[in-house]
């Protein structure tokens, strides 16, 4: 116990075993910081370009994004929304076309409306609706972007619809590989009462298969899901322990009357804290 | 806890225009970071232009305290770039 309680002042602490500066703080360790992170991003580019391990869709999946949005629609007492493979389909055929003509919007350059990619799909609607997000890396960013958002809130607890469909695709958009999410919501137009005419037979109940994500040709990498949330903790742990041993380090050195040849840790510690803060910004992406 | 804030204070108060500085850099940075939310290349931009700046305050605070050191220098590069390498993996994932 003493043995660890030594090696963690050695670590956090200035005293004269690290030369009155927090272990943590050295130039090695910092210099091993940057390889470790270089090494990081250089391995993941790397297993992306040689296997299919990993694909730059982040970790949103369809699956994901189906259980959150009908979880809300329950909290607010409205009915829960059908996976629908026509709407999927549309879902997936905007997607495409925004991509095919450099575009983020509900309505094309050229045109193009997100109804007509809805009855393209085959599917009659009475009422329709869609919701489009990207660059966001966790499906409940997505989800709890859209809720923050009066119309795209408005049209994901809308009462009037029965089915939705998802397409989480990735490509390049404006010249940046980017990760859209499409959501298409729509009630059609010769609703059947699925209450009043369901079947009395003992025939199974069809389940509808949803696919994890939807990616289209021209990226045939699948997800890793759990991948970019592993990441992100190792950020946490990694900035935690920055911060944690910068504040020892400035409470002892003060408290020592310490002079050293060292940069401001009150500074580096503002600038972690405001590049956390940057974090989690940089991870919600953006919805339209 | 006490005795720490107390440290903040004297040390900020010391150079308050240099912590002020620093302090609206953040906000602008953080600011930047939400009107161009999704444009990933923007995002790495305005990172690497706050990366920048803290390696660059850094060696000017020390310039004015009179404490510049080839080793301080080094100090503000590696924990600039080796956040700016870990969060890169998140804005180009």
């Amino acid at each position: 116990m003493k043995h660890i309680i030594d090696t963690l002042h050695h670590f956090f602490v200035p005293r004269h075993s690290n030369n009155f500066n927090a272990k943590l703080l050295h130039h090695d360790f910092l210099t091993i910081y940057l390889i470790l992170a270089i090494l990081f991003g250089a391995g993941i580019k790397h297993i992306r370009q040689n296997s299919n391990i990993l694909g730059y869709a982040t970790d949103v999946t369809i699956e994901k994004l189906y259980e959150l949005t009908n979880s809300e629609r329950s909290k607010n007492h409205l009915n829960t929304l059908n996976y629908n493979e026509e709407l999927a389909q549309a879902a997936r055929e905007k997607a495409a076309d925004m991509f095919a003509k450099d575009y983020w919007a509900h309505y094309g350059p050229t045109g193009e409306t997100p109804w007509q990619f809805i009855l393209g799909s085959g599917y009659q609607y009475e009422y329709a609706g869609e919701n489009l997000a990207k660059n966001f890396v966790f499906s409940d960013g997505v989800v709890n972007a859209w809720l923050e958002s009066t119309t795209h809130r408005e049209n994901l607890l809308r009462k009037e619809y029965t089915d939705v469909g998802f397409a989480v695709v990735n490509g390049v958009l404006n010249g940046e590989e980017t990760t859209l999410v499409v959501q298409i919501f729509a009630k059609p137009l010769y609703a059947k009462d699925t209450v009043a005419q369901a079947p009395q037979s003992a025939e199974p109940e069809t389940v509808v298969k949803i696919p994890a994500t939807q990616v289209l040709a021209y990226d045939d990498s699948p997800t890793n899901n759990s991948f970019f949330a592993t990441y992100l903790n190792i950020n946490v742990v990694f900035f935690a322990v920055l911060m944690i041993a910068l504040i020892l380090d400035f409470y002892f050195a003060m408290k020592l009357n310490l002079i050293r040849v060292r940069g401001k840790n009150l500074i580096h510690f503002m600038f972690i804290t405001f590049v956390a803060i940057g974090t989690l910004i940089i991870i919600r992406g953006s919805i339209t | 806890m006490k005795l720490l804030i107390k440290h903040i204070k004297i040390e900020v108060k010391k150079h308050a225009f240099d912590y002020l500085l620093f302090f609206t850099a953040g906000v602008v940075f953080l600011t930047g970071l939400n009107v161009f939310r999704g444009e990933r290349l923007l995002e790495f931009i305005i990172l690497l232009s706050f990366v920048s700046f803290y390696i660059i305050w850094g060696i000017y605070h020390h310039i004015i305290e009179d404490s510049l050191h080839m080793k301080i220098v080094l100090e503000y590069i590696l924990i600039g770039f080796a956040i700016l390498f870990l969060i890169k993996v998140l804005i180009f994932p």
